[in-house]
């Protein structure tokens, strides 16, 4: 132990090629620099891959599993668990480096990363290969590796049920990869009770190369704080402001669901494969009709006031228990991407997207591609397997999820996404495979968004929505997904000065605004060396054609597209502002000095 | 949220039996043959118990979300740090809770509390010689709080309450790890449970006991069994009770 406060000092360090378990403690200038989750996350990662182009699917490879220094404290929303590892996904245009591709982090709501802290670890860090499918059972100090073959194939449902029953203790909490992580899906996720996931970036691919079915985690700790009495405090003030509000209540009317409805009508929606940004039948799928005919519970993480997380029943064809949503990423890729707008379907569309363990967004961003090319003519029904990729067939949709998480027939190209089907296919489809760096855009759409545009071309993992519209808000996200609080209580402005004084009295460092910006554009720094060592360059912070070719046809924003000149002008001051060479996107000398990143890299 | 209330919410105006009404009430059937199918022979112990006010913490499972802020709400109270010589509420781990929440898939929580039974089977399974001035087994009801306490002087670690309360009752009582001797039976946090004052979406309640309410003293698996049912149509946890 550190003995420094607000952490444990140590990570729980697991190779599962020897089985060798380590307990090792981190060094407290890496706590300061680089606070948790995310940014601890990459420092470690950074320390790990001396050398660009390592296989993310190699041993070498580490899987993190990230709570941050609120996590395991009751903290108001501090649920999250960051999985940072290196994309099995992404890859630059060209580079020196034949595995090269960006780091990636996933982060997720639930109870795994309290749980991680209340076991006495500020991290979990598994690298190697186990010779058969194994899981981690990790209970205070006692950590064992176990033999899991006999859940080959499982699906997470039936898994997360199963996993409890054999442990015998509801009390561990669980994280674990489907069929579609076993088979090395690379846009494969890892789920957590059943309906929360790190979703994004494949690091349930990462987990399934390590034979690595599930990690079980149970604990009776709790890391101390630096100033008791003013952590106290500030959590009164914390409760205070989001307790009854009509902030929280709106989160627990809807979710991000309202936005289904919401963003289309603003034209900023993922529709038919983001060839439109508004779907005039989002209403039949919205949070207004969720809640009328689905949803049967709001449901919260850890010690979280918002309660966003939905569950319910249908009926019919395609009726069964729904762990989550819609929500807005799965209701809108799944549905109005697909022009899918029939409820039930869209749930089971959902649910078995979750149950195979792959990521929510790429795959119906996947399958979007495919309705395409398959309606242009591009693709035939052979190409299908016989499968008839209409535009809203929920049933067709349904066997081409089975298909790509089985890797079976057109479901093995199918994995790869839509950058490499677009070079299988050809015929002018990479206009409409809708990626940055090979990782699929998500639901927002961006013709009449540009600051979206932004976040998705120069996030460190490929497109990611949740990156940042501008330098300010990239740097303090990387900076909030160090610390383990979930960034939706954040858009309160009013919580600002309790979640500052809360990580200052937990840790004993003072954190300003300013200081909290500061520290995350260390991260997101990091975060680029690490990208620009394996050799992504500003020729890699691109978009599909279709973003300036192919302006909306219908809704509020008819005939907005983006404007290639006003873009790279965007771009441009973009790097100019973070103080990278506008050429390359090279950080440089100066600015890693300022950061405190040049004795790093 | 009021439609599947209605299902399974308590609708707080059941038939509030008195301790006569519910002996005359075995005598002639009615309500009570629900008591007796609920509790079975030991609903007589309870009409014989007398009738202390007593009071509990309620759960609304139709408004719980499973955030488990409760359980840090408890600990935090009832397991307080010494901070430069004085005693300051603790940073809330949930281990040391005597409000648990279990979760379920499907997606089912049930906050389990004590009951505040007033036929305290776990009492009565104490095995410990009533002492000879006070009357009290190494457990028993605190006459001021009302709430079930432990003398772990006396206390023998048997083990015998946790296993009455889990056969009769919630099943709330946990014998310690290392010693055995119960722990988390609820405080009231001195007539202020600070469960229910945190509880961000007003899913619990301080209330007197009455146990003719729906849930009234079942263990989790069995709630959650039945709002499962009526929930998801499904009650398939998977096989770990």
């Amino acid at each position: 132990m550190s003995g420094k406060p607000g952490y444990h000092g140590r990570i729980l360090n697991i190779d599962l090629s020897t089985g060798k378990i380590e307990k090792v403690s981190v060094p407290p200038e890496d706590l300061d620099k680089f606070v948790g989750g995310q940014g601890l996350g990459m420092k470690i990662l950074w320390d790990r891959l001396k050398k660009p182009g390592i296989d993310a699917l190699s041993p070498d490879n580490p899987l993190m599993f990230m709570p941050g220094p609120f996590s395991g404290l009751p903290v108001p929303s501090s649920s999250r668990t960051c999985v940072v590892t290196k994309s099995p996904i992404t890859a630059p245009v060209k580079s020196d480096h034949s595995h090269a591709s960006t780091v990636t982090y996933s982060n997720m709501g639930g109870f795994f990363g309290p749980e991680v802290r209340f076991a006495g670890y500020d991290g979990i860090v598994i690298t190697g290969k186990a010779r058969v499918l194994s899981c981690i059972v990790i209970d205070d100090e006692k950590v064992e590796i176990r033999d899991a073959t006999k859940f080959k194939g499982m699906r997470t449902d039936a898994f997360d049920k199963a996993i409890l029953a054999e442990l015998g203790d509801r009390g561990f909490k669980t994280v674990y990869i489907g069929p579609a992580g076993e088979n090395l899906v690379p846009y494969s996720s890892i789920l957590h009770t059943a309906g929360r996931a790190a979703g994004r970036g494949g690091s349930g691919c990462v987990m399934g190369s390590k034979n690595l079915k599930a990690i079980a985690v149970k604990g009776s700790g709790q890391p101390t704080v630096a100033d008791h009495a003013r952590f106290l405090a500030a959590l009164e003030k914390a409760r205070s402001v989001l307790y009854g509000s009509a902030y929280a209540k709106s989160w627990a009317e809807q979710g991000t669901a309202r936005a289904i409805v919401g963003n289309s009508n603003a034209g900023t929606e993922a529709v038919r494969n983001y060839r439109e940004g508004t779907f005039p039948e989002a209403g039949k799928i919205g949070g207004d009709a969720a809640r009328r005919d689905v949803w049967v519970r709001d449901i919260a993480c850890y010690c979280c006031p918002l309660a966003c997380k939905k569950s319910g029943m249908t009926k019919g064809k395609y009726g069964g228990v729904v762990h989550d949503g819609p929500e807005y990423e799965t209701g809108v890729m799944l549905g109005s991407n697909l022009m899918i707008s029939d409820m039930p379907g869209l749930l089971k569309a959902i649910s078995t997207i979750d149950d195979l363990g792959l990521d929510q967004i790429s795959t119906g961003n996947v399958i979007g591609f495919l309705m395409e090319a398959y309606e242009r003519g591009m693709i035939d029904r052979s190409f299908l397997d016989g499968i008839d990729l209409k535009w809203g067939s929920v049933d067709a949709t349904l066997a081409m999820i089975e298909k790509i998480a089985a890797k079976d027939g057109v479901g093995a190209l199918a994995a790869e996404g839509v950058r490499a089907l677009s070079w299988h296919i050809g015929k002018g489809s990479e206009k409409f495979a809708i990626h940055v760096k090979g990782l699929e855009l998500a639901a927002h759409n961006i013709q009449a968004n540009q600051p979206m545009a932004l976040s998705y071309v120069t996030a460190s993992r490929g497109a990611c929505h949740l990156s940042g519209d501008n330098i300010a808000m990239q740097n303090r996200r990387a900076m909030l997904d160090s610390t383990g609080m979930c960034f939706f209580p954040t858009f309160e402005p009013a919580l600002e000065e309790p979640m500052l004084a809360l990580l200052s009295a937990i840790t004993g460092r003072e954190y300003d605004k300013a200081e909290f910006e500061k520290t995350g554009e260390r991260i997101f720094n990091l975060e680029k060396m690490f990208n620009y060592r394996e050799g992504f360059r500003r020729e890699d912070d691109r978009l599909p054609d279709r973003f300036f070719e192919d302006a909306f046809t219908v809704g509020p924003k008819k005939g907005a597209v983006l404007d290639r000149n006003k873009f790279q002008a965007m771009l441009t001051q973009y790097y100019k502002e973070r103080g990278w060479d506008p050429e390359t996107t090279n950080p440089g000398e100066s600015k890693l000095k300022e950061l405190g990143l040049h004795s790093i890299v | 949220m009021d439609k599947r209330g209605e299902e399974i919410r308590d609708p707080g105006k059941g038939s509030g039996f008195t301790r006569r009404e519910f002996l005359i009430g075995i005598g002639i059937g009615g309500g009570a043959v629900v008591l007796l199918g609920q509790f079975g022979v030991h609903a007589i112990d309870w009409a014989r118990s007398g009738d202390p006010v007593l009071k509990m913490v309620l759960v609304d499972y139709a408004k719980c979300t499973g955030c488990r802020t409760c359980e840090s709400a408890c600990s935090s109270r009832n397991r307080p740090a010494a901070i430069g010589g004085k005693e300051l509420p603790g940073l809330g781990n949930p281990r040391y809770a005597n409000i648990r929440v279990h979760s379920f898939n499907p997606d089912v929580d049930v906050p389990n509390v004590c009951a505040m039974c007033a036929d305290t089977p776990c009492v009565n399974a104490c095995p410990v010689e009533p002492d000879q001035k006070t009357g009290r087994r190494a457990l028993y009801r605190d006459p001021a709080t009302r709430t079930i306490r432990n003398d772990s002087g006396r206390c023998i670690g048997c083990g015998s309450c946790a296993r009455a309360c889990a056969s009769q009752r919630t099943g709330v009582i946990t014998p310690n790890r290392e010693t055995g001797k119960p722990e988390h039976m609820c405080t009231l946090c001195g007539g202020d449970p600070q469960c229910v004052k945190l509880c961000p979406f007003g899913a619990l309640s301080y209330v007197k006991v009455r146990r003719d309410r729906k849930f009234y003293g079942l263990g989790p698996e069995k709630v959650a069994a039945q709002l499962a049912r009526n929930w998801y149509g499904t009650a398939d946890f998977g096989g770990l009770k």
